[in-house]
């Protein structure tokens, strides 16, 4: 068998692959010429916790958009799963670990319904989950009764409190990164043990990653350390990644996208598999809720808003198409650290609400428009 | 006379297959001219490029209409050329009505091109059918058409374009032998008025009773051009197959061992209209069983119900290996069980064509090579490669390699992906739902030489086709499918063309 040889698709794919990391650091080169505080450390650490939250969510987003569905809900649920966890420990007393725990099975609990109205009784998820909108977004402001209710009590630290505050200390987070790039190395190796991998390419992929990875730990202990999301963020990276590249479930979510028809004869188990794509996503809106909250500190109406656009965003300018089957981890990662990189450097620029939101309408609107006239063969 | 249409050498190639290697043949005026050939000879092609469908310069030799030399960049302009195509596929809009489908994109307009002339519509499209006697009414909802009737119209509406130049592609597959008759009268009635007609049909028949001149296609070349009056269907059969038939199904036949799919009396309905009938049949190791039928007698709605993709189950029962099969097992249930199917329609229900070949090779098998509970195993990629990399092989796949998309690759090449893709689920009976359609002849005679090794394996083979010759030539037995019920069932010895083709026409034929 001869090596792969370059077809059209694959061009446009390896300029897409190279045209994010390009539109990033031409964006970072922007914003620092316009305000050097965009490179410090500080603002840096900032970026990598709202980096973190939206690109979780995306994750979860990714996994809906793959086999074709969409979630409008998510938003929605980020305000109401933190509000609820919130709700339980300010005004209920009870302990946050608990608090957690419940709004996390609530989350799942809800989306494995909605999934599953959706997939057994084929009604557009498009339409469930513009219901989930405006109905999570309601029990949203009853829950927190259209108050402000913080994640703790009487100002103390507890583990919901802490998710955007703790930073883990400067030694802890060499090893950690030591041992990540220990992980990727490996993987990297047996990967190229493969028949007919490249491994030149592997090599410099796993190096530069492994690069990175310590530069960030680097810039993060120059301020306090690494922030705890980006810690949940590599966590969900590596089961979204491995479910999706490595699992017969990531293989059936991608075929279920490209063709639905071809995927129920070739016997994929189409239900089982996008309802469990909605059972993770509700799992991985409750983990962004209660981040997102603690990021704000409290519950309050706005908290989540417009989160679920960022989230299909991040996917579409990643690469993913929305007609499913067509999308890779790195991708959704890359259009997330693009929106939030956009919305934190127009943040230190003072840029006005209504120009961000412009702008970054404009830049996916851009993006995707860019990635139509690539795929066109 | 001039000759109103002409192709000299016409070449069009596709990545990995050479459609037309060399066609030519004139139209005259006011004439009826018949293309045949067997699947794959590439008539369809031919008319995708007469047609505009396959634009000018992406084929080689010339195209003339009326003498000139013309380069078509889509079918539009084909159309404005005078050319209409009736096609396979009907292109009606189901939802709109006789009068808007005649009319779509060419609306009268009045007010001076503002609003679309409705009156005029209902009129012009009114006189057309009328001028044709056919009893369909203008603000008929197409949905409510059979197919007869929506072929009709669909002529009516090419008729509405100033068409001079008709194509018919195998116009008749479908209808009843009332409707086909009604057809056939319109198509004399369209030549007596100065019409060029080109009519594709696998029916010899039908094609003896009108056409003026036959042009045989085969392998992609035109072999000869016959005039109807001074040949006789043996010759045309002859050039059309170009060698015995022998050579063509090179089916050893095996020992046949147990029963592997026994169905006993087995009907089926979808959305309340019943669809099969009391179909009682055996299908056993080392054999093929061959199915056959006409259009819409319910070939492939059987196997996808056996499957698990199709219908619900209003009698009767099925056994795989001795244990009931269905009603209402998935298909994931019927593939670890054993039981696979290869569609008929690969595109829309074989492969993941923006995929790569790895890829849907092993999409049916995949959690075999995964570690771990059921979809969320770890897949050893390693192995996985190493069984992609043997089913190419063995299936002599052209493709640069396993990381190809399906969809750049060529007819027979996707069908041996979608073949790979099953066979990997180690089956014990398998579904070849018109395994051969649409790939060329070497393609086709590999299929027919891996059903070989499939049935000396001991595996079992129920094998649908509506090529008559292919099914007499890879069957060990074949049931007729005449309208949803059993309409005869024979051995290899038994068939003959006249028996299967009464038997598929149902009892009333059968005293013929």
């Amino acid at each position: 068998m001869s090596p792969t040889s370059p077809t059209p698709a694959r061009a446009a794919a390896s300029f897409r692959a190279l045209a994010l990391p390009a539109a990033l650091l031409a964006l970072g080169l922007f914003f620092t010429l316009r305000s050097p505080e965009f490179l410090s450390a500080r603002n840096l650490s900032m970026l990598a916790i709202e980096v973190s939250i939206t690109a979780v969510l995306a994750l979860g987003m990714f996994l809906i958009i793959l086999p074709g569905h969409i979630d409008l809900s998510a938003g929605s649920g980020v305000g109401l799963i933190g509000g609820l966890s919130a709700v339980l420990i300010f005004e209920y007393g009870w302990p946050a670990p608990v608090a957690l725990l419940i709004g996390l099975v609530a989350a799942a609990g809800i989306w494995l319904g909605m999934g599953s109205i959706i997939v057994k009784e084929r009604v557009p998820a498009f339409i469930i989950t513009l219901g989930g909108l405006l109905v999570f977004r309601g029990l949203h402001w009853l829950v927190i009764h259209n108050a402000t209710i913080p994640v703790s009590r009487g100002g103390e630290t507890n583990i919901f409190s802490s998710l955007t505050t703790y930073y883990i200390p400067p030694t802890a987070g060499y090893v950690l990164a030591a041992l990540v790039v220990l992980v990727l190395a490996v993987a990297g190796w047996r990967k190229s043990r493969l028949p007919g991998a490249d491994g030149e390419k592997i090599f410099l992929q796993t190096f530069l990653a492994g690069q990175l990875i310590l530069l960030f730990v680097l810039i993060c202990n120059a301020y306090r350390g690494v922030p705890l999301p980006a810690l949940v963020l590599a966590v969900v990276t590596f089961v979204i990644h491995t479910l999706t590249r490595q699992t017969p479930f990531g293989r059936y979510l991608y075929a279920i996208g490209g063709n639905e028809e071809a995927a129920v004869v070739s016997g994929v188990p189409v239900a089982k598999v996008s309802i469990g794509a909605f059972l993770i996503m509700g799992i991985i809106v409750a983990i962004t809720g209660f981040l997102q909250t603690a990021y704000a500190g409290a519950s309050t109406t706005t908290v989540g808003t417009l989160m679920e656009l960022d989230a299909v965003a991040a996917c579409v300018i990643g690469g993913t198409s929305l007609k499913g089957g067509r999308g890779t981890v790195f991708g959704v990662l890359m259009g997330a650290l693009i929106m939030a990189a956009l919305l934190n450097g127009m943040t230190l620029l003072a840029v006005s609400p209504e120009a961000k939101y412009i702008a970054r309408g404009g830049v996916l609107a851009l993006a995707v428009w860019a990635d139509v006239r690539l795929s066109r063969r | 006379m001039p000759p109103v249409l002409s192709a000299e050498n016409l070449v069009k190639r596709f990545p990995g297959v050479i459609a037309l290697k060399g066609v030519s043949f004139d139209l005259l005026p006011g004439e009826m001219h018949a293309l045949c050939g067997e699947n794959g000879a590439g008539k369809s092609t031919l008319i995708k490029t007469l047609s505009g469908l396959h634009p000018a310069g992406s084929y080689e030799g010339e195209i003339r209409v009326e003498g000139r030399v013309v380069a078509f960049a889509n079918s539009k302009d084909a159309e404005h050329a005078g050319i209409g195509v009736i096609s396979q596929e009907l292109a009606l809009v189901p939802e709109m009505t006789v009068a808007e489908n005649i009319f779509l994109g060419n609306e009268p307009r009045r007010a001076g091109g503002w609003f679309i002339d409705w009156e005029k519509i209902s009129l012009e499209s009114k006189r057309l059918l009328d001028r044709f006697g056919l009893n369909i009414p203008p603000d008929a909802v197409v949905t409510d058409l059979g197919i007869g009737p929506r072929q009709l119209v669909e002529i009516a509406k090419a008729l509405s374009k100033d068409t001079r130049i008709l194509i018919l592609d195998e116009p008749t597959a479908a209808l009843t032998e009332q409707e086909v008759d009604v057809l056939l009268d319109m198509l004399r009635d369209l030549k007596k008025r100065g019409m060029a007609l080109i009519y594709i049909s696998h029916k010899l028949d039908e094609v003896f009773a009108i056409a003026d001149r036959i042009t045989v296609l085969r392998d992609g070349q035109s072999i000869i051009t016959l005039e109807t009056a001074r040949t006789t269907k043996n010759e045309v059969i002859r050039h059309m197959v170009g060698r015995p038939i022998e050579d063509l199904f090179p089916r050893r036949a095996g020992r046949s061992g147990a029963v592997k799919l026994s169905v006993e009396n087995l009907s089926v309905s979808e959305n309340g209209k019943p669809r099969l009938e009391d179909i009682t049949l055996q299908a056993r190791a080392g054999e093929v069983l061959g199915i056959g039928g006409l259009m819409g007698a319910g070939r492939s709605e059987l196997l996808m119900h056996l499957f698990g993709a199709f219908g619900a189950r209003t009698g009767g029962q099925a056994t795989l290996d001795g244990e009931a099969l269905g009603p209402g097992q998935t298909p994931t249930e019927s593939i670890r069980r054993g039981l696979v199917l290869v569609s008929e329609d690969r595109k829309r229900f074989g492969l993941v064509l923006d995929l790569s070949i790895g890829f849907n090779m092993a999409l049916s098998s995949i959690e075999d090579v995964a570690r771990g509970p059921g979809v969320l195993g770890l897949i050893n990629e390693a192995e996985e490669t190493r069984r992609n990399a043997e089913s190419f092989d063995s299936l002599r796949v052209k493709a640069p390699g396993l990381d190809t998309a399906v969809g750049t690759l060529s007819g027979g090449n996707q069908q041996k992906v979608v073949l790979g893709k099953a066979l990997r689920t180690n089956p014990k009976v398998i579904f070849l739902d018109e395994p051969t359609r649409g790939i060329d002849v070497g393609a086709k005679l590999e299929v027919y030489e891996l059903i070989n090794r499939l049935t000396d394996a001991g595996q079992a083979v129920v094998l649908v086709s509506s090529e008559l010759p292919e099914l007499m030539g890879m069957s060990d037995r074949i049931v007729m499918l005449a309208e949803g019920c059993i309409g005869g069932v024979f051995t290899r010895a038994e068939a003959t063309q006249e028996k299967l083709l009464a038997a598929a026409m149902g009892g009333e034929l059968q005293k013929v």
